[in-house]
C-alpha cells in the first residue's frame, strides 16, 4: 500500500471511532439542554463545568428521581430549536412559561418566579420608560425581557436591538450603543453584584414563571419525574439551599476567582486550561476539516474538468450549492434540519455536524480553485500526454495534476487560514471551540476587552504558524 | 488489411465545428517509409487533418485507418494506436515540471513497462541523436525553442513509433533555430521513418519529401513529387500560393 492510502484508512478509522464515541455518549438516559450564559441560573465556572440554580436543581431532582442525563450547553435559541426538533429531551434554561410556548412545549410546574427590570449604565440619567423615546434598547432573544420590551415599544417609542447572549447585551449598554436593557431581576442583580457596571432603575414588571420544558406530547414520564422531584426537594429544604447559594452570594465564592487575578496575565493563567481546551477543539476541527475539504475539493475539481457532461455538471452543482450557502445556515441545516427531516430520534453529534459543515463549505471553495487550477494548465499538455499513448487518468495524474497543484498552492494556504477562522462560526451549534470559550469566560467574569484580546492573539499566533508551515511546504514543492 | 505497405489510408474525411466545415472530404494514402509534406495557406485545414489522424480531433464523417487500426471503430484502443504514432507540436508541449530526461522516459516507463534505468539509457541515446546529450537533467524552460523541439522529437521517438506526425514543427522558432530541427527531421527521413509533415518550409519539402500535398479550403487541391509541385504547378491556387511564398 502506498503512504497516502494508509493515511486515508487511518483517517477513516479515526472518524469512525469518533462517531462511535459520540453515539456512546448518548447512552445517558436523557439529554437536557441549557443556556450557556444566564447567571445565576447557568454559567460556566473555571475548568469548563456548568453551575447555577437550574443546573443544581436538575442535579438534585435527578438524584431524587433516579434518572441520568447528559447536559448540553447551547445558546438559548439553539436549545429551544433543538427541543422542537426533537434533538434533546428537555430544556432547563430560565425559560418563561408563556402561552405561545405552551403550543409547542409541555412545561413542568413553575420552579421560580421572577419579574423583568430595566437596567442602565451607572451614570445614566434614564430613570423611566418615557425617557427611552427615540433611543435604542438592547434585548436578548427569547427572554421575558424581550417579550416585555416588545410589548411596550409602541407606547414609549424606542428602537430595539436583539442579542443572542446576555453579556453582549450588557456590553452594548455599557459602551453606550443602547441606553438600556430589560432582563430578569435575579439575573440582572446577580450580574451587577459580580461586576457588571449597570444599575437597576425600575421595579419588577410582568412577573413570570420559569419552567422545565419538553416537546409537546413527548417525554411525559420525564416531566412527571421533574415535578415529583421538585416537590420533594422543596419539601426537604434542598430547593431553598440552592437558591440561597446563588442569590445571596458573590460569584467569586462559587467560581473561586479573586479580584487580584483580573489582570491580563492573571486572567490568562487562570483560564489557561479552558483556553487550551477551546484551542484544541479549534485545531482538531481545523485539521480534520482541511483534510476532508481538500479530498472533497480535489474530487470536485477533477470532476469539473472531466471530459463529458456528467462530471462537470455534478461538480458545478455541488460547488454552487455549498459555496452559495452561508456557513452558519449550513451548520444549522445539518445539525438541526437533517435530524428533524429524518426523525426517529436520529441525532448528529455537534462535532460531526461541524466537521461535515466545514468539509462541504470549504470543500466547495477548494473544488472551485482546483478546477480553475487544472483549467489553467495549457491544453497542449494533455494533448501531448495523450499523444504519447497515456490513458486519460494517467495523463491527468502524471502531467496535468502536478502542474495544476503548483498553481493552486497559494489558494490552498488561503483556504486553510479561512477554514481555521470559520471554525468560530460553529459555536452556534454549541461546539466549544476557541471563540465560544471566550464567550463563556466573559459570561463569568465580564472582562470583555481582555478576553477578546487574548482570543484574537491566540488566533493570530496560530495563523502565523500555519502560514509559516505552508510557506515551507511551498518552498519544498517548488 | 492485406496491403501492408500502406501506413495511412484516409477516406472522405469531413470535420465541422458547428456550421463551419474545415475539412470537406479528404482522401489520402501514405506508404511505408514515405515522407509526405503538406503545404497550403493558413486555415486550409492542414493541422486539423493531422490531428484527426490521432483522434485529437474526432472526424465528423469519413474513415481513418492508421497502422492498420480503424479509428472510427469503437473497439479500437486509441491509447494503443497513439503509442505507435509520434506527434510533434508547433509549441513543443514539453512537460515543464519534469526534466528533459523525465520528459522522454515518462511514457516508456508508464506504458512499455521499462525499468527506469533501461528507459534512461535509451533516452540518453536519443538525446545524443538530436544533439542534446548534455541537457538531460535540466528543465525544458531553460532550453531554447529549437532545443525544446528536438527534445520533443526525442520524446516521441522514445515510444518507437511506426509513423511520425509533425504539426508545423518550426513555425514557432527563431529563424536561426530552424536548421537544427530540420536537420534532425532530415536524418529521420533518411533512416526510413514514415512521416507526415505540415510545414511552411518549402526548402525542406523540396529536398526531403517524397510527395508534396497542397491543401486549400479544406480539400487537397493538388499532390505530386516536389519537382511536379514546385516546377509545374497546375492548380491556379497553388500557383498563386507558391508565388506569394517565394516572393516573401
Amino acid at each position: 500500500m502506498k503512504k497516502w492510502q494508509v493515511a486515508v484508512i487511518v483517517l477513516l478509522a479515526t472518524l469512525g471511532s469518533w462517531v462511535g464515541l459520540a453515539t456512546q455518549a448518548h447512552a445517558a438516559k436523557y439529554t437536557i439542554a441549557t443556556d450557556t450564559t444566564f447567571a445565576p441560573f447557568e454559567f460556566q465556572v473555571k475548568g469548563g463545568k456548568y453551575k447555577g440554580i437550574d443546573i443544581d436543581l436538575l442535579q438534585a431532582i435527578a438524584k431524587k428521581e433516579h434518572f441520568t442525563y447528559q447536559l448540553k450547553a447551547l445558546s438559548f435559541n439553539a436549545a429551544v430549536q433543538q427541543l422542537s426538533a426533537n434533538q434533546v429531551d428537555g430544556v432547563i434554561a430560565g425559560m418563561n412559561i408563556t402561552s405561545a410556548r405552551k403550543a409547542t412545549f409541555d412545561f413542568s410546574k413553575p420552579y421560580y418566579s421572577s419579574g423583568v427590570v430595566m437596567a442602565v449604565t451607572k451614570d445614566s440619567s434614564v430613570k423611566n420608560f418615557k425617557q427611552l423615546k427615540g433611543k435604542t434598547v438592547a434585548l436578548k432573544t427569547g427572554t421575558a425581557g424581550a417579550t416585555f420590551g416588545k410589548s411596550i415599544q409602541a407606547k414609549y417609542g424606542f428602537k430595539i436591538k436583539y442579542f443572542n447572549d446576555s453579556n453582549t447585551m450588557y456590553n452594548d449598554v455599557k459602551v453606550g450603543n443602547s441606553v438600556a436593557c430589560f432582563e430578569d431581576y435575579p439575573v440582572m442583580s446577580y450580574g451587577i453584584k459580580n461586576g457588571i457596571p449597570l444599575k437597576i432603575v425600575s421595579k419588577q414588571h410582568e412577573a413570570g414563571d420559569y419552567g422545565f420544558a419538553v416537546k409537546k406530547g413527548k417525554n411525559a414520564a420525564l416531566l412527571k419525574k421533574f415535578n415529583a422531584g421538585l416537590a420533594a426537594i422543596k419539601a426537604d429544604g434542598t430547593y431553598q439551599k440552592i437558591l440561597n447559594r446563588y442569590l445571596h452570594a458573590k460569584e467569586s465564592s462559587i467560581t473561586g476567582e479573586t479580584a487580584s487575578s483580573r489582570t491580563f496575565f492573571g486572567l490568562f493563567s487562570q483560564n489557561l486550561n479552558t483556553l487550551g481546551k477551546g484551542l484544541w477543539m479549534t485545531m482538531e476541527l481545523t485539521i480534520i476539516s482541511i483534510i476532508l475539504a481538500t479530498i472533497l475539493g480535489l474530487i470536485l475539481g477533477v470532476l469539473g474538468v472531466m471530459p463529458g457532461k456528467l462530471g462537470p455538471a455534478i461538480s458545478s452543482t455541488l460547488i454552487y450549492i455549498f459555496r452559495g450557502m452561508p456557513l452558519m445556515v449550513l451548520a444549522f441545516f445539518i445539525y438541526i434540519g437533517i435530524p428533524d427531516l429524518i426523525g426517529h430520534g436520529f441525532k448528529i453529534p455537534a462535532f460531526i455536524a461541524g466537521m461535515i459543515t466545514l468539509m462541504l463549505n470549504e470543500g466547495a471553495y477548494t473544488g472551485a480553485f482546483v478546477k480553475g487550477g487544472f483549467q489553467a494548465v495549457d491544453a497542449g499538455q494533455m494533448e501531448a500526454a495523450r499523444s504519447l499513448g497515456l490513458p486519460y487518468w494517467k495523463a491527468m495524474r502524471k502531467v496535468v495534476m502536478p502542474q495544476g497543484i503548483r498553481i493552486m498552492i497559494p489558494s490552498f494556504i488561503n483556504q486553510f487560514i479561512i477554514t481555521l477562522k470559520d471554525t468560530s462560526i460553529l459555536s452556534v451549534i454549541g461546539i466549544v471551540e476557541l471563540t465560544q470559550t471566550g464567550t463563556l469566560i466573559i459570561a463569568r467574569n465580564f472582562e470583555g476587552f481582555k478576553i477578546w484580546l487574548m482570543i484574537a492573539i491566540i488566533y493570530l499566533i496560530i495563523i502565523t504558524l500555519l502560514t509559516w508551515l505552508s510557506n515551507w511546504v511551498q518552498r519544498r514543492i517548488n | 488489411m492485406s496491403d501492408h505497405t500502406v501506413k495511412v489510408r484516409v477516406t472522405d474525411l469531413h470535420k465541422s465545428y458547428g456550421d463551419t466545415e474545415v475539412l470537406k472530404g479528404l482522401n489520402l494514402e501514405v506508404q511505408d517509409n514515405e515522407v509526405v509534406c503538406m503545404i497550403g495557406p493558413s486555415g486550409s485545414g492542414k493541422s486539423t487533418f493531422l490531428r484527426c489522424l490521432t483522434d485529437l480531433e474526432m472526424p465528423t464523417k469519413g474513415q481513418v485507418i492508421i497502422n492498420d487500426h480503424d479509428l472510427s471503430d469503437a473497439k479500437t484502443n486509441l491509447n494503443l494506436v497513439r503509442e505507435n504514432i509520434g506527434m510533434v507540436f508547433q509549441h513543443f508541449n514539453l512537460f515543464p515540471h519534469l526534466t528533459v530526461l523525465q520528459n522522454i522516459t515518462l511514457a516508456p516507463i508508464q506504458l512499455k513497462k521499462m525499468t527506469p534505468s533501461e528507459a534512461e539509457a535509451s533516452a540518453r541515446e536519443l538525446l545524443a541523436q538530436v544533439g542534446l546529450a548534455d541537457k538531460a537533467d535540466v528543465k525544458p524552460n531553460s532550453l531554447s525553442g529549437g532545443q525544446q523541439q528536438r527534445v520533443a522529437i526525442a520524446r516521441a521517438l522514445a515510444m518507437h513509433p511506426k509513423i511520425m506526425l509533425f504539426d508545423e514543427p518550426t513555425s514557432a522558432l527563431d529563424p536561426e533555430m530552424v536548421g537544427d530541427v530540420l536537420g534532425v527531421m532530415k536524418q529521420l527521413a533518411q533512416d526510413g521513418m514514415t512521416m507526415i509533415v505540415v510545414t511552411h518550409e518549402m526548402g525542406f519539402a523540396k529536398e526531403v519529401a517524397d510527395r508534396v500535398v497542397f491543401m486549400a479550403d479544406g480539400l487537397i487541391q493538388e499532390s505530386g513529387t516536389p519537382a511536379h509541385i514546385f516546377e509545374h504547378p497546375q492548380n491556379p491556387r497553388l500557383q498563386d500560393f507558391l508565388q506569394k511564398v517565394i516572393n516573401v
